[in-house]
């Protein structure tokens, strides 16, 4: 539209802003190969040197190989716990007629009300009672556990589909499950697609719950291992930035990457509602 | 059992998912009601005290004095969030949807701090804002406004402004994404009629977007209220356990956190004998009152929609 030519002011305010996020990540990473003492004192001077002593710490003094594999096991395991439960779910309540199916649904729908912390007292004493304390199951259950969202957005999915493919598979003698998982959730791929992106960006960066459930160091995730340099900076600012980065840079350029994609995909899991 | 499966196949495609949900998300609730009418730390013994907890809680003058200040800064939070971030967020939604220069670059820049997590994102700003390893306060000194020199992060009188800044550099993007889209499904004819009618580009965004899309606005206005109502990270990751100096950052949630797993953090630390009686009692005040708004707030936009 031709009339967006003049809108100087707020392409000015967009250009700050972008630039403004590339350079404080550029600056990340930049300080990242300096040495601590550096940083510390001569904070804008041209380096004195280059380093990648403050990665190997990291990995060597400390467990943050450890904490990556962490934040990566929670993801994986809540991604396809989340996915196989909640489309399970959706297609039971979106292809089948029976008695309560309102009410089910209303019963799935009541979690988008309530706000985490509000059972979090609870869950912890359940976990505790469990003896996941420390354990990475104790955050997949609890974010597993989490269905509302993802079976609001898959049921209304699979209700329209179209009921001639499942007969047509019934009259080949197909059972219900085989009917689900080879013919009906292959189509729901898309959505789930969108549905994971959303999810993932929200399980990553959890930091609540981790907080309360994970409180070994061994078993932290990133954000938690980042927060253990990033509150005393003058004893571990070279960690604090090598962390930062190792949390951050390679997230991103997976999201440059494929930001079309990415964005759209959020976008469709959020209108759907 | 095998007749069951025949007949309710939908009973075995729903109750994995139903136990699950029901363990982790709804006992907690109805659990955390009963543990908020006893005098307990969930160790050893409980005793029922009835509403004593909640009476306690707005009684007791510290107690009283650190809920309502926190509740205050949730609530000037939602002030902000509500009403200063939603326009700046649907302005920058209306920029890209009518497909600004750059518009791809832009979208892609405000959606990225997403990927970031909190506390990557409060140590960026300590590295931009901080009172002696920050280079604005280096950038000041250089351009000959040493005088100005502090700490950006903790100006007295301004702590919040402070949070509402670093949340809202990092979340713009989302809501903001989820404007864009419900733009994109208007319909066409509307757009190119009103176009054709001569309406300029403020007119458009005002008297034809706006009004259109208004059921998303209200949605992202809830959203974003329950969100400013229970934000903990950077609260925590500013502040500490206690806000900060003064509990000038807390939050209803750092509160019930402080209350519920001690000063220590989880375990550790300082925990009163009725830290689970009281961090509950908490928690349902809070719920109730989110509750409460966030149905008023969607009563009040249906019975909008309805005229």
């Amino acid at each position: 539209m031709a009339d967006t030519k003049r809108l100087y002011l707020t392409k000015v305010v967009l250009w700050i802003y972008s630039c403004f996020t590339l350079l404080i990540l550029g600056y990340l990473v930049w300080n990242s190969f300096r040495s601590k003492q550096d940083v510390l004192t001569n904070t804008i001077g041209w380096p004195r040197e280059f380093t990648f002593d403050s990665y190997a710490a990291v990995f060597r003094d400390d467990h943050f190989g450890t904490n990556i594999l962490n934040s990566v096991f929670i993801l994986a395991a809540t991604l396809l716990i989340t996915v196989i439960l909640s489309s399970m779910v959706a297609y039971g309540l979106g292809r089948y007629k029976f008695k309560f199916k309102q009410g089910v649904m209303m019963y799935f729908l009541v979690g988008l009300m309530f706000p985490i912390q509000l059972g979090v007292v609870p869950v912890f004493l359940i976990i505790k009672n469990l003896d996941l304390i420390n354990s990475p199951w104790s955050v997949i259950l609890v974010l597993s556990a989490g269905l509302s969202m993802p079976v609001l957005l898959l049921t209304n999915f699979f209700s329209g589909l179209p009921e001639a493919l499942a007969e047509s598979a019934r009259l080949e003698g197909a059972g219900e499950w085989r009917i689900f998982y080879r013919i009906m959730f292959p189509l729901a791929s898309p959505v789930i697609v969108s549905l994971c992106i959303v999810l993932s960006v929200s399980v990553w960066n959890q930091f609540f719950l981790p907080l309360i459930l994970l409180q070994d160091e061994a078993v932290k995730t990133i954000p938690l291992a980042v927060m253990k340099y990033t509150s005393n900076i003058l004893l571990s600012m070279d960690k604090a930035l090598a962390t930062s980065v190792l949390a951050t840079v390679p997230i991103l350029l997976l999201f440059f990457l494929f930001s079309e994609r990415i964005i759209s995909g959020v976008a469709s899991g959020s209108v759907k509602e | 059992m095998g007749s069951l499966i025949k007949n309710k196949p939908y009973l075995w495609f729903i109750l994995p998912g139903f136990i699950l949900y029901s363990i982790f998300i709804i006992y907690p609730i109805f659990s955390a009601a009963e543990l908020s009418l006893f005098h307990s730390n969930g160790f050893g013994s409980k005793t029922f005290v009835g509403l004593e907890n909640y009476r306690e809680l707005f009684t007791n003058p510290e107690l009283k004095r650190q809920f309502f200040n926190a509740l205050k800064n949730n609530l000037i939070l939602v002030v902000l969030n509500v009403g200063l971030l939603i326009p700046i967020q649907l302005y920058f939604a209306y920029v890209i949807y009518t497909r600004v220069k750059g518009y791809r670059f832009f979208q892609t820049m405000i959606f990225a701090p997403q990927f970031i997590t909190t506390s990557v994102i409060v140590f960026l700003a300590t590295l931009v804002f901080d009172q002696n390893i920050g280079i604005f306060n280096e950038l000041l000194v250089k351009i000959g406004l040493g005088d100005h020199v502090r700490n950006w992060l903790g100006v007295p009188g301004y702590e919040l402004v402070t949070l509402f800044l670093i949340n809202a550099w990092a979340g713009v993007g989302f809501s903001m994404i989820y404007f864009v889209a419900a733009m994109k499904m208007l319909s066409d004819e509307v757009m190119e009629a009103s176009y054709l009618d001569g309406a300029g580009y403020w007119r458009r965004f005002f008297l034809i977007i706006i009004p259109q899309i208004r059921a998303s606005i209200v949605n992202i206005a809830v959203i974003s209220y329950i969100a400013a109502m229970t934000t903990f990270d950077f609260s925590y990751l500013l502040g500490g356990t206690s806000g900060g100096i003064g509990n000038k950052m807390d939050v209803m949630t750092l509160f019930f956190y402080r209350i519920t797993f001690g000063t220590n953090g989880a375990m550790g630390g300082s925990v009163s004998s009725n830290s689970v009686g009281m961090g509950t009692t908490i928690a349902c005040v809070m719920f109730a009152i989110i509750f409460l708004v966030a149905l008023l707030q969607l009563k009040l936009s249906y019975r909008k929609e309805d005229h």
